[in-house]
C-alpha cells in the first residue's frame, strides 16, 4: 500500500515539474454550473484489509447551496452537505444531521468534499497547494494539504476533468483510496 | 505647670512612638488588599467546599482575557494574528498565550482517547444500544464506509462501528471554533476572525498590569491596522481597568472638587494655613493607625472597609474642630478642662455605635467596626495629646464667622413649645416611616456592578459570536472519592438532560460526559460487547469480507477488555486541558467535582435545580449571582439593625449624663435618618446596604453635634465647630452622589441628604 503512494508520488513529479498551475487557471477553465446532476461510481481501497468496496449512485448540486449524494447500491442512503450542515437521511428514514459549529473536523471535510465538487478553487486555496497541469481542455490538479487538521486526513487528492470534473481520488493518511468517477449532464 | 507640660509632651511624643511602632510592623507585614465579595460571606455561613470551588471557579475567569482578532482579508488577518501573538507573548505579564494548535496537538487531540473507544462511548449510541436499536448504529457505520467522505481514524478492523468517529463526531467543544492553518478560526462571523485567550500572569485589578496589556494590544492594533478591521476582547481585566479608570476620574473631578472646597471653606474661617494643617494630622494618625491595626488583625484590608473607614473623615474631624473653634476663645490652659467632658462622651457614644457590629457573625462588618473604633480613637487621643501643644502660643481671638453662623441659627424657631412645629415634624415622620415599611429593599448584585454599559454590550456581541453562555450557577457534587463522584454526576446528568430538553436549561458540562465514572465504562465495555455479538457479521456480510477478518475485529474488541480511561490518565491527555477545572483542587471533602450550567437560569429553573440537588446528598447547587444578592441582604439587615441598636445603646449612655435633655441630642440624627431614607424611597431607590452604611455615618456626626453642643450650652463657637464638620463631610462624601458608581453614588447622596437634614433640625431642637 505504500507503494501505491510511492507510485502515485511518481506520477506527480513530472506534473510538479511542468506548468505552475494556479487556482484561478483552473477556476478559468472549469465550469460550475448552477445545478448538476450525474451518476457516480466509487471505489473505497481499505489498505489495512486490503479490499476495495465499490458503490454506486446518484448526486446532484446546486452551487454553493446543497450536494445530495445518493448511494442506490450496496446499501441505500442519502448524505446532504450543505455549507454549514451535514445530513444522513437512511434508507428506515433516521435522520442523522451535524451542524458545522458542533462538529468541526466533520464540518472541515464536509466543506472540502463540498469545494471539490462544485469547484470553489478559491476556498480549496485555504486548506491546498495545488500543482497540476493543463492540456487543451483537460486538466489534472493535485492538492496537497497545508492545513494541520486536514493533513490528519489526508495525503493528497488529485483531481481530474475537463469543462467539469470527472475523477476524484481521496488519498487518505491511513492509506485507505477513494476513487469516486462521475458521470455528469447538465 | 511646667513639669504637667513636660508629662503631657513625653505621653504625646509615646504616642506618636506607639503610632510609628504599628506602622512599622505592619508595613513589615505588607500592605494587603483584599477584594473578594467571598470573603465578606458570615462565618457560620461559610462552606468552605463551596468557597473553594466558587473561587477556582472565579480565578480562572478573572485570569483570562479573550481577543478576537478581525480583519477583511483572511491572510492578512492570519498573519497579523502570527506576528501579534509572537510580541504579546513577550510581555512579562501574560503568562500563557493560546492562540494556535501545533500539528502534534491537533495529532493527539484526534487519537488520544482512541484507545478507549469501547469504553468511552458516545451517549446517543449507548443509549441506542440500550433500547436495542443496534440496527441503526451498523447503517450509520455502513453509510459512513461507502459514503465519499473519509472514514479517518477508524478501520474495518479496529473500530467497524465507527464507534470513536461518533465520540469525536458529538464531542462540542462549546466555542463556535475550528482550527484553520493552525489558527482558531471563529466559525459564523461575517468576516475573518480569530481567537486568542490570553492568561494573565498576575492579577487583573493591578494597574499596572492592566496598562501593560491593553498597551500593547492596541499598539499591536495600531500597527496592523491594515490587516485588522477589530479586536473584540472579553475579561475580568476590562471590568477592573474601566472600573479603575472611573475610580481615577472621579477621584480627580470629585475628589479633587472637594479637597479645595474643603481647604477653602478653612481658609475662609480661620483666615490661617496652621489650623488647616491641625486638622488634617489627627485624622490622618487616625487612618493611618487603623489600616495598620487592620492589616496586623486581619492581615488584609478589604476594599468596602477601606472606603467606608475613609467616610470616618467626618466623625474624626470632629474632635480637632471643636477644639480649635473653643481654643479661639478659651486660653490654652482652660480650652481642654472645658471641652474634655463632651470630647470623651463623644468618643465614648461612636464606639459604642460603631464597636457594636464586631459583635456580629459578619466578618466584613466587624472590619468596619475595628476599623472604625481604632481609626477614632487614634485621631481623638491624637487632639487631646498634641493639639495643646502645638497651639500653645496661638492667639485667642474670636471667629466673626461664629458669630453670624449663631445668628442665623437664632432665626430658626424653637421646637421646644411649639405645638404646630412639632406637628409639623411629626406628620411627615409619620408619612414617611409608612413610604419606608412599603417599599422594597434592593439587594441586586448591579449595585455592585460598574461597568458601563457599552463595554457590556461589546463582550455580550463577543460571547456570542464565540458560543460562550457560562452562566454563574454550577452543581457541586461532593464525595468519598472521584469515582464515586464521578457516578452521582451520570446519575444527575440523566436528571439534567431532561431539564434541557425541556428548555429549561440552556445546558451544561458536566466532567462526567468527558471522564465517564469506571463503572459507566465497564458498562459502556459490555454494551458494545452485545452490539459486536448481534451486529458485526451483519455489517461484514454487506462488506462481503473475509471470515478472517471478522474474527479479527471481534478479538480487538474482546482483547480491550479493562483497557479503561482513569482520572490519572485523563489528566495527562491535551484534550482534558479546558476541564480540570472541572475538578475541585482545594477541597475539604475526599473529592469534589464540577457540573458547569450554560444560559441564564430563570427562577423557576433554580426551584428545579434545587429540587433536584436536595434529593441527593453532597450535591450542592450553587448560584453566584444569588449568594452575592443574598449576602447583601443580610448585610442590609444587618446594618438596620446596627443602626437601631446604636441609637437605643447610645440613648442610654447618653440619658446617664444629660437625663431628660437627651432628646436634643438624639433627635436631629433620627429624624434625619427616617426622612433621608423616606426621600429615597420618593426618588425611586431600594433600601440597600450602602444607605444604612451612610446612615451609621449620619448618626456619628449628628451624635457629636448634639453632645459639643449641650456641653457648651450651644456656644456660637461649638455651633460653628459643628457645622464646620457637617460641611466638610458633606464636601467630602456628599459630592460622591455625582459618581457614576452606583456603590459610591448611594453612600453619597445618602450622606448628602442625612447631614444637611441633621444640620437643619439641629437649630430646632436649641434650649436657648
Amino acid at each position: 500500500m505504500k507503494w501505491g503512494i510511492l507510485g502515485i508520488l511518481a506520477m506527480l513529479i513530472p506534473f510538479a515539474a511542468d506548468a505552475q498551475v494556479t487556482f484561478s487557471q483552473l477556476a478559468e477553465i472549469t465550469t460550475s454550473p448552477e445545478r448538476l446532476e450525474g451518476r457516480f461510481r466509487q471505489e473505497k481501497y481499505l489498505a489495512a484489509l486490503d479490499a476495495t468496496l465499490m458503490s454506486t449512485g446518484v448526486f446532484s448540486y446546486q452551487r454553493g447551496k446543497l450536494i445530495r449524494w445518493e448511494i442506490l447500491e450496496p446499501i441505500r442512503n442519502i448524505l446532504e452537505l450543505t455549507p454549514t450542515a451535514m445530513t444522513t437521511m437512511q434508507a428506515d428514514g433516521e435522520i442523522l444531521r451535524l451542524d458545522s459549529a458542533s462538529n468541526s473536523n466533520a464540518a472541515v471535510l464536509g466543506r472540502i468534499f463540498f469545494s471539490v465538487l462544485t469547484a470553489e478553487w478559491e476556498s480549496l486555496s485555504n486548506y491546498f497547494e495545488l500543482t497540476g497541469e493543463i492540456e487543451g481542455r483537460q486538466w489534472h490538479a493535485v492538492l496537497v494539504p497545508i492545513d494541520a487538521a486536514v493533513m490528519q486526513v489526508f495525503s493528497l487528492i488529485e483531481l481530474t476533468g475537463g469543462d467539469l470534473l470527472q475523477e476524484v481520488i481521496l488519498h487518505e493518511k491511513s492509506g485507505d483510496r477513494t476513487t469516486i468517477r462521475l458521470d455528469s449532464h447538465r | 505647670m511646667r513639669s504637667g507640660i513636660f508629662t503631657l509632651k513625653s505621653v504625646a511624643l509615646a504616642w506618636l512612638l506607639i503610632v510609628a511602632m504599628v506602622i512599622t510592623l505592619a508595613l513589615r507585614q505588607g500592605l494587603a488588599f483584599d477584594s473578594s465579595i467571598l470573603s465578606l460571606l458570615p462565618e457560620s455561613d461559610q462552606r468552605p467546599l463551596v468557597q473553594y470551588a466558587s473561587e477556582q471557579m472565579s480565578k480562572d475567569y478573572s485570569e483570562r482575557l479573550i481577543l478576537v482578532v478581525s480583519g477583511e482579508d483572511e491572510q492578512k488577518v492570519r498573519a497579523a494574528v502570527r506576528l501579534m501573538a509572537e510580541n504579546l507573548i513577550r510581555l512579562p505579564e501574560i503568562s500563557r498565550l493560546y492562540w494556535q494548535v501545533s500539528d502534534s496537538e491537533i495529532t493527539r487531540l484526534g487519537n488520544e482517547l482512541y484507545p478507549y473507544r469501547f469504553s468511552v462511548i458516545d451517549p446517543g449510541i449507548r443509549d441506542l444500544v440500550r433500547a436495542g436499536e443496534y440496527r441503526q448504529i451498523s447503517d450509520r457505520a455502513l453509510a459512513r464506509i461507502f459514503g465519499p467522505l473519509p472514514v479517518a481514524a477508524s478501520s474495518i478492523i479496529e473500530d467497524p462501528f465507527g464507534l470513536y468517529i461518533e465520540l469525536i463526531g458529538h464531542s462540542k467543544s462549546g466555542l463556535n471554533i475550528r482550527i484553520s492553518n493552525s489558527l482558531l478560526r471563529v466559525t459564523n462571523t461575517e468576516i475573518p476572525s480569530y481567537l486568542m485567550i490570553l492568561t494573565l500572569n498576575g492579577s487583573p485589578f493591578s494597574g499596572e498590569l492592566q496598562r501593560q496589556v491593553l498597551n500593547a494590544i492596541s499598539v499591536q492594533h495600531k500597527l496592523m491596522s491594515s490587516a485588522i478591521n477589530s479586536i473584540g476582547m472579553s475579561g475580568m481585566l476590562l471590568h477592573a481597568a474601566a472600573g479603575a479608570h472611573q475610580a481615577k476620574t472621579e477621584i480627580a473631578t470629585i475628589g479633587i472638587g472637594s479637597l479645595i472646597g474643603i481647604i477653602i471653606t478653612m481658609l475662609l474661617v480661620f483666615r490661617r494655613f496652621k489650623p488647616l494643617l491641625l486638622l488634617l494630622f489627627p485624622v490622618a494618625i487616625g487612618c493611618i493607625f487603623a489600616t495598620a491595626m487592620i492589616l496586623l488583625i486581619f492581615s488584609k484590608v478589604h476594599l468596602v472597609t477601606f472606603a467606608f473607614g475613609a467616610g470616618l473623615v467626618g466623625v474624626s474631624i470632629d474632635y480637632a474642630l471643636h477644639f480649635l473653634c473653643e481654643r479661639r476663645v478659651s486660653s490654652a490652659q482652660t480650652v481642654m478642662r472645658k471641652i474634655f467632658p463632651g470630647l470623651l462622651l463623644g468618643l465614648f457614644s461612636s464606639i459604642m455605635a460603631y464597636g457594636a457590629p464586631a459583635l456580629t457573625p459578619f466578618p466584613g462588618l466587624r472590619q468596619m467596626a475595628a476599623f472604625s473604633v481604632f481609626g477614632l480613637s487614634a485621631a481623638w487621643i491624637t487632639v487631646v495629646l498634641w493639639l495643646p501643644l502645638i497651639t500653645g502660643n496661638d492667639v485667642q481671638q474670636a471667629l466673626g464667622v461664629a458669630a453670624r453662623l449663631s445668628k442665623l441659627r437664632q432665626k430658626f424657631p424653637k421646637l421646644e413649645s411649639n405645638p404646630v412645629l412639632i406637628l409639623l415634624l411629626l406628620l411627615p415622620l409619620g408619612m414617611a416611616i409608612n413610604s419606608i415599611w412599603n417599599s422594597a429593599a434592593q439587594d441586586d448584585i448591579r449595585l455592585l456592578q460598574t461597568s458601563p454599559a457599552s463595554l457590556l454590550a461589546q463582550e455580550k456581541a463577543l460571547q456570542r459570536d464565540l458560543g460562550i453562555s457560562s452562566s454563574a450557577g454550577f452543581i457541586l457534587v461532593s464525595a468519598d472519592s472521584l469515582e464515586a463522584s464521578l457516578q452521582k454526576q451520570e446519575q444527575l446528568v440523566s436528571l439534567l438532560k431532561k431539564l434541557e430538553q425541556e428548555g429549561t436549561i440552556g445546558g451544561f458540562q458536566a466532567l462526567s460526559s468527558t471522564l465517564p465514572s469506571l463503572k459507566r465504562q465497564a458498562e459502556n465495555f459490555a454494551l458494545v460487547q452485545t452490539l459486536y455479538g448481534s451486529q458485526l457479521a451483519y455489517i461484514y456480510d454487506v462488506i462481503n469480507l473475509p471470515p478472517d477478518s471478522f474474527s479479527r475485529a471481534l478479538l480487538v474488541q474482546e482483547n480491550s477488555q479493562g483497557h479503561l480511561l482513569t482520572p490519572e490518565i485523563w489528566q495527562q491527555l491535551t484534550g482534558s486541558e479546558g476541564k480540570k477545572n472541572l475538578i475541585v483542587r482545594q477541597t475539604t471533602a475526599p473529592a469534589a467535582t464540577i457540573i458547569q450550567l450554560t444560559g441564564q437560569l430563570s427562577s423557576s429553573a433554580k426551584l428545579k435545580l434545587m429540587s433536584i440537588v436536595d434529593s441527593m446528598p453532597g450535591v450542592t447547587f450553587v448560584d453566584q449571582v444569588q449568594n452575592i444578592s443574598d449576602l447583601m441582604k443580610k448585610y442590609r439587615v444587618q446594618a438596620e439593625t446596627w443602626v437601631i441598636v446604636a441609637y437605643v445603646f447610645v440613648l442610654f449612655v447618653l440619658l446617664l449624663r444629660y437625663k431628660r435633655q437627651v432628646w436634643r441630642i438624639v433627635t436631629p440624627p433620627m429624624l434625619a435618618s427616617v426622612y433621608t431614607l423616606a426621600i429615597l424611597v420618593q426618588l425611586g431607590y431600594g433600601i440597600n446596604l450602602f444607605h444604612m452604611l451612610a446612615l451609621i455615618l449620619v448618626l456619628g456626626i449628628g451624635l457629636d453635634m448634639g453632645i459639643f453642643l449641650t456641653e457648651t450650652d450651644e456656644a456660637p463657637h461649638t455651633w460653628l465647630a459643628v457645622s464646620l464638620s457637617a460641611f466638610t463631610s458633606l464636601l467630602a462624601f456628599g459630592l460622591l452622589a455625582l459618581s457614576e458608581t452606583p456603590v459610591l453614588h448611594h453612600f453619597g447622596l445618602t450622606i448628602a441628604i442625612g447631614l444637611t437634614l441633621v444640620w437643619l433640625i439641629s437649630p430646632l431642637m436649641r434650649k436657648y
